[in-house]
C-alpha cells in the first residue's frame, strides 16, 4: 500500500515537473523567437516619445497695462479611428457645427489613410463650437443604452493657446499678428517674435508610468510692455477716421511722440484690419508698405523740412532769426527757376516770415548760403537717408541724394532744401525733427518700454542719436515756429499751450512730373514749446476738400493735441509756471 | 508518561551513536528538510514579489497622477489666459466707450479740464508687472529613488559593483 502511493506520488510530481519544464521551455522559446525580437523593438519605440513643450507666447500690454494681445483657448478636433462607432453620426455633427462639407468628412473618416489612426477633421476651433460638440457627445452617450457608446465616441478634443487680439484692429499696425504657425509678422509681433515666442524644450519621455519623468519647467516667452498709451491710440484713430472723412483724404496717418524720450504714445494708419482675422490681411492691404506707412513708407516731406533747412542755417550761423532777405517770388538754381508756393513775391522778410509763410525761395536762398556740403552734412546729421532704429518690423530707410550720387544735380540743393526730391518716412521726419524739441539732440523711436520675463522686469532706457544742433539753436528755432504759428492764427493752435510747428504741402511726383492738382498734406509741431511733452506728425494722402496743410492737416494735429493733453494730464501753460513758482 | 530509570553507565556509546545518525539520515527527515527550504524559498520569493508588485502599482499610480496634475497645470494656465483675455475683450477702449456714451457721458474737452494743485501728488508712472514669486528652477531635481524601479536599481548595483570597465 505504502509503495503503491508512493509511486502515486512519484508520477504526480513527474507530470507537473513535466508540465513545469514544459512551461519554462515554452516560455524560453518565445522568448528568444525572432518574433520576440520584433515584439521588443515595438515596445522600444513605444518605451519613450520626444516630446516638445512650447512656452505660452509672451502677453503684450501698453504703458498702463492694458492688455493688446494675449491668448485664447481654440480647439483641434479629432478623430481616433480605433474607437469610433459610428462615422456618419460624427461626420454629421462635426459638419453641421462646424460648417463643413459631410461628404468630404465621411469619406476622409471612411476611407482614411493608410496605417493612419488619428484624424484631424478642424483645427483653431473656437471654445463655443467646440463645447457644443463636447454636450452633445455627452448627451449621446447618455441617451444609449447600457454598455453601449454613444454615437459620437472616438471624437477627440484637443486644446491649445491661439493669439488673441482683444481690441480688434486698434493699433494692428503697431502690433503685427501672429500666424497659425506661430510666427510673428509686422510690428512688434515680428521684431520681438524671438523674445515673445521663448525657447520650446525637446524632452525624452518615458511613456511607462513607473518611470517618472520631471516635466522641465519652460518660462513662458517674455511679456512686452510697450510705450503706446491704449486710450490716446483709440482717440487718434476716432479723429483720424474723422479727418479722412472730413477733408476728403484717401489715407492718413497720425504718429504721437514724446519727443525728450523717444517714446511713442499712439501710431495711427488708416487702414488697419482686425488681427483676429489675419486672413483679411490681403483685402485690405495692397503690399507690405501699407500695413505701417508711419515707419515704411517714403515720401516727399514738402514743407515740414524747413524747419530742418532753418535749423541747419542757424546753427551753421548763415542766418539769425532777424536776418532778413528780399523776396523777388523766383530763385535759380542749378539751371532750374524755384518758385513760391503762391508764385507771387513777398517782399522783404525776415526768418520767421520765411517759416511762416513756407517760401520755397527763401529755403533755397539760404540753402544755397550755406553750400551743399554743410546742408547735407546738417541733414545726414539728422538722420534722413538712415533708418531711425525703431523698433518695429519693416522701416525703411528713406532716400537723400548727395553730392557725388550719379543722380544728384546741383537743382536737388534748392529743392531738397523745401522737402522736394527727397525720401523721408514720418517717423524719420520725427526723429529728426525731435532734436529741435529735445535740446539739439535725437531720440531713437521706440516703442518698446519694458519686459517682462520669469516675473521680473526690464525697463528700456531712453536712447539717443546724434546732436545735429545745438541747444541754441534748438531753443531759437522751436520759439521761431511757435511765433510764426502765433502770427498766422494757425489752426494748429492748442489753447492755453504753446505750440511750435511747420505745416507741409507737397506736391506728388508722377512720372517724374510733379501733379498739379493732388497734394499730400502734412504738420509736424511739438508742446509746449519751453517743455515738450508731445511732438505729433499728421500726414493726409490727397486731401480734396483743401490742398494745403494748413488747412487740413493743421486742425487734425489741434485735435489730436488737444487730446493728448488731456489723457497725459499735461496742464495749460498758466498752471505748469504757477507750480513752477511754488 | 514514565521515564525509564536508566543507568548511563550501562550505555553503550557508540550505539548510541549508530542510532543518532540513522534518525539523521532517515530518508523522511532529508525529504522533509528539502520541503521546507524549499517552501522557504517560496514563501521569501512570494513575500519579495507582492513587497515589488505593491510598489510598483504604487509608483505606476503615482506616475498617472503626475500626468494628470501636468495636465491639469496646463489646462488651468489655458483657462486662465483664456479669461484675460475675455476680459481685456469686455474692458477695451471701444467697449468702455459704448458703456460710457449709453450711461450719457461725453468726451471732456480741453478747455473744460481744471488742475488743481495737490500737495504731494505723483504723476502715476507707467505699469510695473513684477511679480514677487521667484523663478522656478529648472534643472532636473527628481533624486533617483524616486524614477527607479526596484530593478533598475538592482541593475545599477551590479553594474557599479562591477567598477568601471
Amino acid at each position: 500500500m505504502r509503495g503503491q502511493y508512493v509511486r502515486r506520488s512519484q508520477a504526480l510530481a513527474g507530470i507537473l515537473l513535466f508540465c513545469a519544464l514544459a512551461i519554462v521551455m515554452q516560455m524560453t522559446r518565445i522568448q528568444n523567437s525572432p518574433e520576440a525580437e520584433i515584439f521588443r523593438q515595438e515596445a522600444l519605440n513605444y518605451a519613450s516619445e520626444w516630446k516638445t513643450f512650447y512656452p505660452n507666447r509672451g502677453e503684450i500690454y501698453d504703458r498702463n497695462g492694458r492688455l493688446l494681445a494675449g491668448q485664447k483657448t481654440v480647439y483641434e478636433i479629432g478623430v481616433d479611428l480605433n474607437t469610433m462607432t459610428d462615422a456618419h453620426a460624427i461626420a454629421f455633427a462635426v459638419s453641421e457645427t462646424l460648417d463643413q462639407d459631410y461628404g468630404d468628412t465621411i469619406t476622409l473618416l471612411e476611407f482614411p489613410p493608410e496605417g493612419v489612426s488619428y484624424i484631424v477633421l478642424a483645427d483653431f476651433v473656437d471654445a463655443k463650437e467646440a463645447q457644443y460638440l463636447q454636450e452633445l457627445k455627452k448627451a449621446l452617450n447618455a441617451q444609449s443604452p447600457e454598455g453601449v457608446p454613444g454615437g459620437l465616441t472616438g471624437l477627440q478634443f484637443k486644446s491649445h493657446p491661439q493669439r488673441s487680439y482683444p481690441e480688434n484692429s486698434l493699433a494692428a499696425n503697431i502690433l503685427g499678428f501672429v500666424n497659425r504657425e506661430g510666427r510673428g509678422y509686422f510690428g512688434v509681433e515680428e521684431k520681438y517674435n524671438d523674445l515673445l515666442a521663448g525657447n520650446p524644450v525637446q524632452v525624452l519621455v518615458s511613456t511607462d508610468p513607473n518611470k517618472a519623468n520631471e516635466i522641465p519647467h519652460v518660462p513662458d516667452g517674455t511679456t512686452l510692455i510697450l510705450t503706446i498709451n491704449r486710450d490716446l491710440q483709440a482717440a487718434t484713430e476716432e479723429i483720424l477716421d474723422n479727418a479722412l472723412e472730413e477733408y476728403g483724404a484717401n489715407e492718413g496717418i497720425v504718429a504721437v511722440m514724446d519727443p525728450q524720450s523717444g517714446e511713442l504714445l499712439a501710431m495711427v494708419t488708416s487702414r488697419r484690419m482686425d488681427l483676429n482675422q489675419v486672413w483679411e490681411y490681403g483685402n485690405v492691404y495692397d503690399n507690405a508698405t501699407d500695413f505701417d506707412p508711419i515707419i515704411s513708407k517714403t515720401c516727399e516731406p514738402g514743407s515740414v523740412i524747413k524747419i530742418l533747412t532753418m535749423a541747419a542755417a542757424l546753427d551753421s550761423k548763415t542766418v539769425a532769426p532777424g536776418t532778413t532777405y528780399l523776396d523777388t517770388g523766383a530763385i535759380m538754381i542749378g539751371g532750374v527757376t524755384i518758385q513760391n508756393w503762391d508764385r507771387n513775391p513777398w517782399g522783404i522778410q525776415d526768418m520767421v516770415g520765411c517759416l511762416q509763410h513756407s517760401l520755397n525761395v527763401c529755403m533755397v536762398h539760404i540753402a544755397s548760403q550755406m553750400g551743399a556740403g554743410t546742408f547735407y552734412s546738417y541733414m545726414d546729421a539728422f538722420g534722413l537717408g538712415h533708418l531711425t532704429g525703431v523698433d518695429m518690423a519693416g522701416e525703411a530707410s528713406g532716400r537723400l541724394k548727395i553730392p557725388g550720387d550719379a543722380d544728384w544735380y546741383p537743382v536737388d540743393l534748392g529743392t531738397n532744401a523745401f522737402g522736394q526730391g527727397v525720401a523721408v518716412t514720418p517717423i524719420q521726419m520725427m526723429a529728426a525733427a525731435s532734436a529741435i524739441a529735445n535740446d539739439g539732440r535725437t531720440v531713437i523711436p521706440h516703442v518698446l518700454y519694458g519686459m517682462v520675463r520669469e516675473g521680473r522686469q526690464y525697463n528700456v532706457p531712453a536712447q539717443y542719436g546724434n546732436t545735429p544742433i545745438t541747444v541754441e539753436t534748438a531753443n531759437t528755432l522751436a520759439d521761431m515756429l511757435a511765433i510764426s504759428l502765433e502770427n498766422e492764427s494757425s489752426m494748429a493752435l492748442v489753447p492755453g499751450y504753446r505750440i511750435s510747428g511747420k505745416t507741409g504741402t507737397a506736391q506728388i511726383p508722377v512720372n517724374g512730373l510733379y501733379d498739379s492738382t493732388e497734394t499730400n498734406a502734412s504738420f509736424i509741431g511739438w508742446g509746449p514749446t519751453d517743455d515738450p511733452k508731445f511732438m505729433i506728425y499728421v500726414w493726409l494722402e490727397k486731401p480734396t476738400s483743401s490742398p494745403w496743410g494748413s488747412e487740413t492737416a493743421a486742425p487734425v494735429f489741434s485735435e489730436v493735441a488737444r487730446k493728448t493733453v488731456i489723457l497725459l494730464d499735461i496742464p495749460p501753460d498758466s498752471v505748469r509756471q504757477q507750480l513752477v513758482a511754488k | 508518561m514514565n521515564i525509564p530509570n536508566v543507568d548511563l553507565r550501562n550505555i553503550n556509546i557508540p550505539n548510541v551513536n549508530r542510532l543518532i545518525h540513522a534518525y539523521r539520515v532517515a530518508p523522511w527527515r532529508v525529504q522533509r528538510q528539502w520541503l521546507g527550504n524549499v517552501l522557504l524559498l517560496v514563501v521569501a520569493s512570494a513575500m519579495v514579489a507582492a513587497l515589488y508588485l505593491s510598489v510598483t502599482s504604487r509608483t505606476a499610480i503615482a506616475g498617472r497622477d503626475i500626468q494628470d496634475l501636468t495636465e491639469a497645470i496646463i489646462a488651468s494656465q489655458q483657462a486662465s489666459s483664456d479669461l484675460q483675455t475675455q476680459l481685456a475683450g469686455l474692458t477695451s477702449a471701444a467697449s468702455f466707450e459704448e458703456r460710457a456714451l449709453d450711461l450719457g457721458y461725453r468726451p471732456v474737452e480741453s478747455e473744460e479740464v481744471e488742475y488743481l494743485v495737490v500737495a504731494g501728488y505723483v504723476t502715476p508712472a507707467p505699469i510695473d508687472l513684477s511679480t514677487t514669486s521667484l523663478p522656478q528652477l529648472s534643472a532636473l531635481t527628481i533624486p533617483p529613488e524616486y524614477n527607479q524601479s526596484l530593478l533598475d536599481w538592482l541593475d545599477e548595483r551590479v553594474t557599479s559593483s562591477r567598477g568601471p570597465q
